[in-house]
């Protein structure tokens, strides 16, 4: 058994290392990607580490105590469909080439939807699932 | 049509379908004769009459911005341009050693490359074809040196095959193509493509086939002379003792297919990467710099547009000074050409109409990064005899392209270390720049492993952190195409967009030209239409 454990450490290391790695490398690993991963790995680049936000001839809104994340369906609707130049992440895997996008399913929707409202001193209780996001209208859908 | 004795000019031709069949069909005649596919750029633009004492606002110091206030000025308007950022030229731009750059989030680079050296974060290349910007480039005395797209002894690079070595692009290429001619030779010598191609053309075909693919008599792809002659020799030919060649082996067929290498072959075939292509000399930011300093005071830099709004008089752009945020400016003109990146026009209070509106949001701007590295000798032309060109990867990093100047110097040299787009991207945007940077070294490293030794230092500028544009460029789906563009180009009142995002040619300055020249074009003739004050 503690054999066992330790084998299914180095495993699930290896895999950790993988993942990260393989996550620049193909949406392969961007598949298994948690809320916590998405928004380090690419939410970040734009809303800033702990959703901050930044200023310059335009803005990034900042997620840490933006009232408009106590509502779940407004930050859904925004990740699925983009929002100005922010890319719709919600468009089906097989039509993200056309504008160089991302593909995030339903479940990493929900996800990174609980994470930024409920991190950066965010305290929205509610957390959302999966089908909840498949509920709402997306993007590329005739 | 242009040999003497021609019946018909070309232009002739083209009139009288023109005439006689009206303008789709002179389309279609103009697309069959490769013309319909060129940049529309048809010389000097003619803005004559323009009304006495007309005014035009321009927004942005970009090369769309830079365009029309050229010309406008060039026309008798009374022209004033606002621009950001406290340089001219927006995203044609080069980062040279001792410039400092802030990207949104405040992370502060400078840039520490040798006298001379520079990267260029946004364009920089410049396709032949594109006669708008070259014809400015030409104008403003911008000096012109060739770009190399293809370089025969870059590599193309898998990092799940042939062990993760490199491959030089001639071996590839010669290799594919001589496997290819094989095969179809193959089978057109076993009356498998009788169906398609007639005995006449059998003969034809083999006889293309062997010297396209530098098949042997037999129409087999084996080592010799000739195919050595395109991959590459195992001993090149010399002089004197020492002087017989050895010819190399080709790599089998399966090994290509099967590295995908394959799909780099024909990164010199698209029409904007074909020969010849050019670059500034002494950076890509060469030309924004010489508009800048035509255009003179017209520009006013540090200013931040913070609302857009018109009337049947005029229209008034309300900005602040970067500097001093507080204190609220105003400038006024008869007509306004606006080129803020949409982005950033799309938090920018503006009373245009709903389809204006609607087209400002509905363009998703493209995640890129480009990381500049330099080292402490050139050992791409050292020791690898690369001169120029492009090094593909199915590594994050992409690209790694050589310089296209300064060849055989000794002393320091700067490599485009990365150039990324897609979710690869926007995972690099997500790092601060040093990690960008060390991890694009990581990266670069199992291709030049001389990249450990000899760095020397880097910059990376993510577009989407990028204060001026929030984003690379304009990234039109079909959809959003056919429901929008007409709607952004369309002069809303007194107002009119520019830039690569109102262009069929996204992402190239020559869109941001061309779209220019097109929106200045109607609101002159607008202008003339009413007057000096409508």
């Amino acid at each position: 058994m503690k054999r066992l454990g330790a084998l299914l450490l180095a495993v699930s290391l290896a895999g950790a290392a993988a993942a990260d790695d393989s996550a620049f490398t193909s949406s392969a690993g961007l598949g298994s990607a948690g809320g916590a991963e998405i928004y380090s790995h690419i939410c970040q680049g734009c809303h800033m580490p702990e959703g901050r936000g930044a200023v310059g001839a335009g803005h990034y809104p900042t997620l840490a105590g933006n009232a408009a994340l106590v509502s779940w369906q407004y930050v859904a609707i925004t990740v699925l469909n983009g929002k100005n130049g922010m890319p719709a992440f919600g468009l089906p895997a097989d039509q993200v080439m056309e504008t160089r996008t991302v593909h995030l399913s339903d479940a990493q929707i929900a996800d990174v939807v609980n994470y930024v409202r409920s991190s950066f001193g965010n305290r929205h209780k509610d957390k959302i699932a999966a089908s909840q996001v498949a509920a709402l209208p997306h993007p590329g859908v005739p | 049509m242009e040999r003497e004795g021609a019946s018909l000019s070309r232009r002739e031709l083209l009139r009288m379908i023109g005439i006689t069949a009206g303008s789709a069909a002179m389309y279609q005649a103009m697309d069959g004769l490769g013309l319909a596919a060129e940049s529309p750029y048809k010389g000097p633009i003619d803005l004559q009459g323009a009304p006495q004492g007309a005014s035009v606002l321009i927004l942005g110091a970009g090369i769309a911005g830079m365009t029309a206030a050229y010309e406008l000025r060039n026309a008798g308007y009374r022209v004033q341009v606002l621009e950001y950022n406290a340089r001219s030229g927006g995203r044609n731009w080069s980062l040279r050693g001792g410039d400092t750059y802030t990207e949104l989030g405040g992370f502060t680079q400078t840039c520490e490359f040798d006298k001379d050296l520079y990267i260029n974060p946004g364009p920089w290349r410049i396709p032949y074809h594109h006669q708008g910007i070259l014809s400015y480039a030409k104008r403003l005395r911008v000096a012109l040196e060739p770009f190399f797209q293809v370089n025969y002894n870059a590599y193309l690079h898998s990092s799940s095959a042939f062990g993760g070595k490199p491959q030089r692009y001639r071996e590839i290429k010669a290799d594919y193509q001589g496997h290819v001619a094989e095969l179809l030779a193959k089978a057109t010598r076993q009356n498998a493509l009788d169906a398609a191609v007639s005995k006449e053309d059998r003969e034809k075909l083999l006889e293309s086939l062997r010297a396209w693919g530098t098949l042997d008599k037999n129409y087999s792809y084996v080592s010799s002379d000739a195919g050595s002659d395109r991959r590459g020799y195992k001993k090149d030919p010399g002089g004197g003792l020492t002087a017989r060649p050895v010819p190399s082996q080709p790599t089998g067929l399966h090994d290509i297919l099967d590295s995908k290498l394959w799909q780099g072959i024909p990164t010199g075939d698209t029409y904007d990467m074909q020969t010849a292509l050019f670059q500034p000399v002494g950076g890509m930011g060469r030309i924004g710099e010489a508009f800048g300093r035509e255009l003179g005071a017209l520009i006013r830099y540090n200013s931040k547009v913070t609302r857009i709004h018109q009337d049947d008089r005029g229209v008034t752009v309300n900005y602040v000074d970067t500097s001093a945020p507080d204190t609220a400016l105003t400038a006024k003109a008869d007509w306004c050409l606006c080129t803020i990146p949409l982005p950033i026009l799309a938090q920018i209070p503006m009373n245009v109409g709903p389809a204006m509106s609607s087209a400002i949001s509905a363009v998703p701007y493209a995640a890129a990064i480009k990381v500049g590295l330099q080292f402490k000798r050139r050992f791409w032309e050292e020791d690898e005899h690369i001169y120029g060109g492009i090094t593909y990867t199915d590594l994050p990093i992409t690209n790694i392209g050589y310089p296209n100047t300064g060849f055989f110097s000794s002393g320091k040299g700067v490599l485009l270390g990365a150039y990324i787009w897609g979710l690869n991207a926007m995972e690099f945007t997500a790092m601060t720049p040093p990690e960008r940077v060390q991890r694009v070294l990581e990266y670069g490293s199992q291709i030049h492993p001389q990249y450990t030794r000899e760095f020397d230092n880097g910059v990376a500028v993510a577009w989407h952190r990028s204060p001026f544009t929030m984003g690379c460029y304009g990234m039109w789906s079909t959809d959003a195409r056919a429901k929008h563009y007409d709607d952004l180009c369309a002069i809303d009142g007194r107002i009119a967009l520019a830039g690569e995002h109102a262009s069929f040619i996204g992402g190239w300055q020559e869109g941001a030209v061309t779209s220019s020249l097109d929106a200045i074009g109607r609101l002159h003739r607008r202008a003339v239409a009413q007057g000096a004050k409508a």
